[in-house]
């Protein structure tokens, strides 16, 4: 039978002669590959610059007073810094990065299932941050990133209409990503990729983009109704013009809080790749790990009251949300237990990649187990808006996702670029990261317990060391952060060349050349086995084998 | 019932060895004429219920019943037909299905919280 050969040339390959066409075949292209790389530039722009945000609010409270920035400044700095790495930077890191990249390549499928609205979602990220970023110059705004009504809809006197403006459309984004996802996994897995034999990676984008396009369009329409009361005066959420503010924290939180299992479903599927990579074992309870990801997407769904146990909500429903909220801490557990399993007996390696996994487990489980607190609604009466919150959410966020964005990162760079980066640094960065980060937060934990109310620049002597402690925790943080970029930039033009799977691992994306070609595969590959197929004996044999120097 | 007529045709996704091949399916031309004819005469009455209501004073309930089934039919129709769900794989009619299930969660949960606030009476003063 004839056969038409693809063109086999790496998707970074480019043998255009002019700049400008050069900018174009980027700007313009439908190749997965390239999106993620676009989002991969632009997400870590607006980390970089979330960043700068919070070492600036880390600065201000080095000491007691206010003597950095005012309260007005110091609210629109804070606002910022939230305001970015949620919406555009956490929310869609691991989707649209190593989601977009991976996701055909993990189906055996050579593109996403609609490659333009690919490119559209890219487009929307780029405009609704532009937007978020000139509402940042013309002064910033001060809401917080919650935008909590009436006070965003009708007394600030910040950019309250752009800056949701850029989150209203940031969330079209984030639809257009899920749909292509869940559309993709369903249509274009490869022959004999059953369910069942799917990467957890692609279950957990699976989960995640249920949450996606199910929740998005509420925060969507809940920002519009914002603007619709902010600019006319229709009376929605402020009770001076007939409206309920507590409307709009239901509303907000109904997409907000399944917001934070879209930050971190994406993680545990990173995570569950290098449990299983760098322990050489098959995962430990597949099924689990995969059914736990949906029961996070559902259960999710049914917990945002408890963001509101102080905002006069009925008693009754807090009581609800508080035995749902506790319930979803099972699924989350499923996992951390098989991912422990997993590492039982494995032959475990600790390349930086692992680090990152290893790492996440431990601050995971902390932020997880703390959530649990404030799930009850007596301890949550007493730490509401304190900072037990705000180290309880960075535990999560930066502790679960940033960990695991990491570690992902560096354990598919070789495929995304064909280069290794140097391993040494890279165990350097992720211990120093890990120790920022506790360093940062930990004593959050404790400031919050005794009595210190986050959203504040002035706080009473007592706080102060506890303060500089984290201050300089976030130095720390900060040079873990710098160092990743300059070896990895380094690696593309030093990196020793990776070859197709240099960590020895299973899945459909070793099987192609790294970086691999625009279409991804030679030839669509048949699967015959499970996702996870390490032979039994392979970390008994790796164990044994293991020399000085040897690969994993 | 508008009758809908449906061709399926061979899926066009990318890879032909796919487990799960698409099967297209229209909805013919006449149908739509149908159910635009419908949704004119739910428009109508969704008016001539506005004016019956100002001339006879209805129960609040009533009135508010009525402009909702009215409504859910209008959406019933347009989900079903212009967004062709009606000819649409199981997949996209269960995610149809579970975006009002989502919604259903939403709105439910929020009323309750509506409808239970102020139990237990607050306390009265001291005696």
């Amino acid at each position: 039978m004839a056969t038409t050969a693809l063109p086999q040339r790496g998707y970074l390959h480019d043998d255009t002669p002019h700049l400008g066409e050069w900018i174009r075949s980027w700007l313009f292209t439908v190749d997965h590959k390239r999106i993620a790389i676009l989002y991969l530039l632009a997400i870590n722009f607006f980390f970089l610059l979330g960043g700068l945000a919070a070492t600036f609010v880390r600065i201000e409270l080095i000491t007691p007073q206010g003597d950095l920035m005012s309260s007005d400044v110091y609210n629109r700095m804070f606002t910022l810094h939230g305001v970015i790495m949620i919406f555009f930077f956490l929310i869609p890191a691991i989707p649209a990065v190593l989601g977009n990249f991976l996701l055909p390549l993990m189906l055996g499928a050579r593109d996403l299932a609609f490659p333009r609205l690919n490119l559209l979602s890219w487009y929307l990220y780029m405009f609704g941050g532009i937007f978020a970023l000139s509402a940042a110059v013309l002064g910033g705004v001060d809401t917080g990133w919650t935008f909590y009504t009436p006070f965003s809809s009708t007394y600030s006197n910040s950019n309250v209409i752009l800056t949701i403006t850029g989150a209203f459309i940031m969330g079209f984004s984030s639809i257009a990503t899920g749909v292509n996802f869940i559309a993709t996994t369903h249509k274009m897995r490869a022959p004999g990729l059953t369910w069942f034999r799917l990467p957890l990676f692609v279950w957990a984008m699976y989960a995640t983009s249920l949450v996606i396009v199910l929740a998005t369009p509420v925060v969507g329409i809940a920002l519009l109704l914002v603007a619709i009361e902010r600019l006319w005066g229709v009376g929605i959420f402020d009770p001076a013009l007939g409206g309920d503010p507590l409307l709009f924290q239901h509303l907000f939180w109904f997409y907000s809080h399944p917001a934070v299992y879209i930050m971190i479903l994406p993680a545990f599927g990173v995570i569950s790749e290098l449990i299983s990579t760098f322990s050489r074992k098959r995962i430990f309870g597949y099924e689990f790990i995969a059914f736990s990801s949906m029961a996070i997407a559902i259960l999710g769904f049914l917990v945002w009251g408890h963001h509101m146990f102080v905002s006069s909500q009925s008693v009754y429903s807090s009581l609800v949300f508080s035995f749902i909220t506790m319930l979803i801490a099972i699924p989350s557990a499923i996992k951390v237990f098989n991912w422990t399993a997993t590492l039982y007996k494995g032959s475990i390696s600790y390349r930086t990649p692992m680090l990152y996994a290893l790492g996440f487990i431990g601050l995971f489980v902390i932020g997880g187990l703390t959530g649990i607190f404030l799930g009850v609604v007596a301890i949550d009466i007493h730490v509401t808006d304190t900072y037990f919150v705000v180290a309880h959410f960075h535990y999560v966020m930066v502790g679960g996702t940033i960990m695991a964005y990491l570690g992902g990162i560096h354990f598919w760079w070789p495929k995304m670029t064909g280069r290794m980066y140097n391993e040494i640094w890279g165990g350097i960065s992720a211990l120093i990261i890990f120790v920022g980060f506790n360093m940062t937060f930990f004593p959050q934990f404790v400031l919050g317990y005794l009595g210190m109310p986050r959203r504040y620049h002035v706080y009473p002597e007592e706080f102060q060391i506890l303060h500089v402690l984290s201050s300089a925790g976030a130095t720390v943080l900060a040079v873990g952060f710098i160092i990743p970029i300059i070896y990895l930039m380094l690696s593309l033009k030093t990196g020793r060349i990776a070859g197709d799977n240099p960590w020895d691992a299973t899945g459909l994306e070793w099987k192609t050349t790294s970086p691999p070609p625009t279409h991804n595969f030679e030839a669509i590959p048949v699967v015959t086995t499970e996702a996870y197929a390490y032979p039994p004996e392979a970390a008994a044999r790796d164990a044994a084998e293991w020399r000085p120097g040897s690969p994993l | 019932m508008a009758k809908t007529s449906t061709t399926a045709g061979h899926g066009a996704h990318g890879d032909g060895a796919h487990a799960e091949h698409a099967a297209h399916a229209h909805i013919s031309r006449g149908t739509y004429y149908k159910v635009f004819a419908a949704l004119m005469v739910l428009m109508a009455l969704t008016v001539g219920a506005w004016w019956i209501e100002g001339i006879i004073a209805l129960p609040r309930l009533l009135g508010v019943a009525i402009a909702m089934a009215i409504a859910i039919a209008k959406t019933t129709l347009i989900i079903l037909y212009f967004m062709h769900v009606k000819v649409s794989e199981r997949a996209t009619q269960l995610y149809a299905g579970a975006a009002f299930v989502g919604f259903a969660i939403m709105v439910i949960i929020t009323m309750a919280d509506y409808f239970a606030r102020g139990w237990p009476p607050p306390p009265g003063p001291l005696p």
